[in-house]
């Protein structure tokens, strides 16, 4: 170009490129054909509306925007499928509404939200940069006529930084090529600068979208004599009665609600008097409710484990041998009632149904554990008890014949 | 414009296609007895028979219902690009008529109130059963016919409105008649969809007299839509071949047709899954039933098969630009497409009859043969002496010359 500038002295600052006024859309179309032919690789048109073969005439190649598109879209597919099942499968493993934690099902509406979020702002800002926007400034502007491109003018821009660019030789193919007028236009230094309000507009839209995230972080770091705050609430703030508050919406008062007298709810209903009283007609059983298994007496010596030995000790011997009560002797308690012993004669002789009855109201200082332990569980129990006090009181007699010579005596 | 009578002659079907309409009517009515001959052996009340005439029945009236959806949808939108195809939506929407025919067999079987098809309607089931007896209100027989043949008789009307309006403008060319049907459409539209919904309640729905979901009817739609598009193309390609839309359509409407395509293939899709979600989240006994028995076993293959053969192939295939463009790659998504909607009846009604596995049988082939040869032949024979493009239309040259972007 400088080479250009030097040849002409007249025109002293630099040519930007030819700018060739055409009459109709076939013109354009025609002479777009034209200027490909001739081999030009920098130069575009311009018309108020799209033309038909416009791309085709001008040997425009496909757009690289659907592939990006796609590209977007199946990042955000797979961004989003990755982040549930990392988020609820792995680092917070959350079962919700009985589905399995890595849930294909529940993942699919992320899934194709954010596919389509991506695809979008994909094919948005794709489209803008592949156009060549922002664009601040174009020789083109310079021209008067150029104001008709978006009423009735069309228009083919030749650039000179293109290798063919020869200003006698490209006149003369736009004119044969049936442009209504050709103008050259100069370059114009101060076109193409970023317009200086615009780094304004930026600092403080920068500025004002920081300003949310710093209040918030000093509101939320630090001792402050105010309630921080609490940015996400969920539920934690909704209104709901607690358990034993007052309410004006009953008669009575009250926000918990009774039992519809005269009413059993679903599965409670009690009606076997052995099974979940030891008691028939007032008197302690004396028989279990069930058929006793190996099944049964292991489910007693579990249970027993985790509801009784804290207390009574593995064996039964109470005293300190549960470790609550050894606590509580070590720390003096004052009022501490040591557990019975289940081997006491008292105990032993009685009926299975008092021992179950034992368990369910608790008795004197044991509390009641009806509640924590299902009735069936509580007659497993008692078994295991019956089998404890059997252990401990032991004669001869119960050891089977053929091992009784291997028994020795204990040295105590 | 070339409204002259060369040009129109051009656009007829062959004058061989009359002996065509007439074999296929005979094909069509022998398919039919042979599949009742099959039947009859079964001795089960008709009650197979039934079921898969259900499916086919659904089959063709769907794709006269997609053909409806399109019209409407197109005057609403005031199309030109589909102008050159529209004729043959007009003529397949009109031809909804043979249905109220084909309806004969399923309303005597419910009349005859045996509870061969729909469980409610034998009057033994609906009082033994609470909530049945609650909807007998809806659902029992007499209201279920009149409310079929309702339907069916609203389709057809405004389907020949149409057609007859667009025919008249094969002689007139008189622009004030597109006017019409573009302002007898959007209602038209809200009343098909409401029909359309009710339909699909009725004769799909009502098989799990219990069940109930409220986007079904979408879901009938969306798969009419997709059927009715891919026969189009077919039909498109064939007649583009065969001379009556030679020079009338280019590789844009295939373009703009392998959309639609695409778009009913999604759209399906979007539906099937909604309604699947929610129901498979909620979990409750009674919307799951209706996919329980769809859920495991070879159903459960059937579904997993809609999943991949009715949704994410085609929507695979059909994403790019050239597969729509080219005539035999969208052909070849037509027909698959058109079988998969078919398949997808069958998956709807077919557990209704067998929960645990798809009871094929012989009947099914004659069945489906026999009612598309009654349906294909009335249709060719409407076809008959009529322009099958709308040579009076204001916007044809606007549809011969579009482009795509
Ligand atoms: C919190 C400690 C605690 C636990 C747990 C506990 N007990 Fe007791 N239990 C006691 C105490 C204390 C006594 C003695 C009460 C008294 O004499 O005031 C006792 C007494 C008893 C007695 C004698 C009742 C009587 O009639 O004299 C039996 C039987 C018994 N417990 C069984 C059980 C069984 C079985 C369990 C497990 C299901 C159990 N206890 C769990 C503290 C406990």
């Amino acid at each position: 170009m400088d080479a250009h500038a030097h040849e002409h002295p007249n025109s002293s600052p630099p040519v930007a490129g030819l700018l060739a006024q055409f009459a109709s859309p076939e013109a354009l179309r025609a002479a777009a054909a034209a200027v490909r032919a001739a081999g030009w690789t920098r130069w575009d048109v311009h018309s108020p509306f799209p033309i038909h073969g416009i791309d085709r005439a001008m040997g425009l190649r496909p757009s690289p925007l659907p592939w990006l598109v796609l590209g977007a879209a199946v990042v955000g597919v797979v961004l989003a499928l990755a982040m549930q099942l990392w988020m609820n499968g792995i680092d917070y493993p959350l079962i919700i509404s009985g589905k399995p934690l890595l849930s294909l099902p529940t993942s699919v509406p992320i899934m194709f939200e954010l596919g389509v979020l991506l695809a979008a702002i994909a094919a948005f800002v794709g489209a803008i940069a592949l156009g060549g926007l922002p664009l601040y400034g174009h020789p083109v502007f310079f021209s008067s006529r150029f104001s008709r491109a978006s009423t009735d003018g069309f228009f083919i821009f030749l650039a000179a930084d293109d290798q063919r660019f020869e200003p006698i030789s490209a006149q003369a193919l736009l004119r044969s090529a049936g442009a209504v007028s050709v103008e050259t236009l100069q370059v114009d230094e101060a076109s193409g600068r970023v317009p200086g309000g615009l780094y304004w507009i930026l600092a403080t839209a920068v500025v004002l979208a920081l300003l949310p995230p710093v209040l918030v972080t000093w509101y939320r770091t630090g001792p402050k004599s105010n309630p921080r705050i609490h940015l996400i609430q969920d539920m934690d703030f909704q209104e709901k009665y607690r358990p034993q508050s007052a309410s004006p919406l009953f008669a009575d008062g009250r926000a918990t609600r009774p039992t519809v007298p005269e009413t059993i709810p679903q599965g409670r209903l009690q009606a076997d008097e052995h099974l979940y009283t030891g008691k028939v007609a007032e008197q302690w059983v004396t028989t279990f409710p069930m058929q006793p298994t190996a099944a049964m007496m292991e489910r007693g010596r579990e249970r027993y484990g985790i509801f009784c030995t804290t207390c009574h000790g593995l064996v039964g011997e109470g005293g300190v041998s549960g470790i609550t009560s050894a606590r509580a002797v070590k720390r003096r308690e004052p009022n501490w009632v040591l557990p019975l012993s289940l081997h006491t004669q008292s105990v032993r002789e009685q009926p299975v149904g008092q021992l179950f009855h034992t368990i369910t109201h608790g008795v004197r200082t044991m509390p009641a554990l009806g509640a924590q332990i299902p009735a069936e569980d509580r007659w497993a129990i008692v078994l295991y008890v019956r089998a404890l006090q059997r252990s401990q009181n032991a004669t001869l007699d119960d050891v089977p014949e053929p091992i009784r010579s291997q028994l020795r005596p204990v040295s105590p | 414009m070339s409204n002259t009578t060369g040009a129109e002659k051009q656009t007829l079907l062959p004058a061989t296609t009359a002996g065509a309409a007439a074999a296929l009517l005979v094909v069509g009515l022998a398919g039919m007895a042979c599949a009742a001959a099959l039947e009859y052996g079964r001795g089960d009340q008709w009650r197979y028979f039934l079921h898969s005439y259900l499916v086919n029945f659904c089959f063709f009236t769907s794709l006269s219902l997609g053909a409806l959806f399109f019209v409407l949808l197109q005057h609403v939108a005031r199309a030109g690009w589909s102008v050159t195809v529209r004729r043959l939506a007009e003529l397949l929407a009109a031809n909804v008529v043979v249905m109220l025919v084909l309806f004969v067999p399923l309303a005597a079987s419910v009349l005859a109130g045996q509870g061969t098809l729909y469980p409610w309607a034998a009057p033994h089931t609906a009082a033994a059963d609470h909530a049945i007896e609650q909807k007998q209100a809806y659902l029992n027989p007499t209201f279920f016919v009149v409310r079929s043949v309702g339907y069916l008789v609203v389709w057809w009307l405004t389907a020949r409105y149409l057609l007859r309006l667009s025919l008249r403008q094969d002689e007139s060319h008189d622009a004030a008649l597109t006017l019409s049907m573009e302002r007898f459409s959007p209602l038209a539209l809200i009343l098909l969809v409401v029909t359309l919904t009710f339909a699909s309640f009725d004769w799909l729905m009502s098989l799990w007299p219990h069940w109930w979901s409220t986007i079904f009817g979408v879901y009938y739609l969306a798969g009419a839509a997709v059927g009715f598009v891919a026969l189009l193309i077919i039909f498109t390609v064939l007649l583009e071949r065969a001379g009556p839309l030679t020079d009338q359509v280019t590789a844009e409407h295939y373009h703009d047709l392998g959309k639609l395509l695409l778009a009913g293939v999604a759209f399906w899709g979007y539906v099937a899954f909604s309604q699947y979600l929610l129901i498979w989240y909620a979990n409750i006994p009674e919307e799951t039933a209706w996919y329980q028995p769809r859920h495991g076993g070879p159903w459960g293959w059937m579904s997993l098969g809609l999943l991949a053969g009715h949704l994410a192939l085609p929507l695979v295939g059909l994403l790019s630009r050239w597969p729509k463009r080219n005539r035999l790659s969208l052909t070849f998504w037509a027909v698959w497409l058109l079988v998969m909607h078919w398949i997808d009846l069958y998956w709807s009604v077919m557990p209704a009859y067998d929960p645990h596995q798809p009871p094929w049988a012989l009947s099914d082939a004659f069945c489906l043969v026999g009612m598309g040869g009654v349906y294909l032949g009335a249709l060719i024979w409407r076809c008959r002496g009529r322009s099958l493009v709308p040579l009076g239309d204001p916007r044809r040259q606007e549809a011969l010359d579009f482009e795509n972007y």
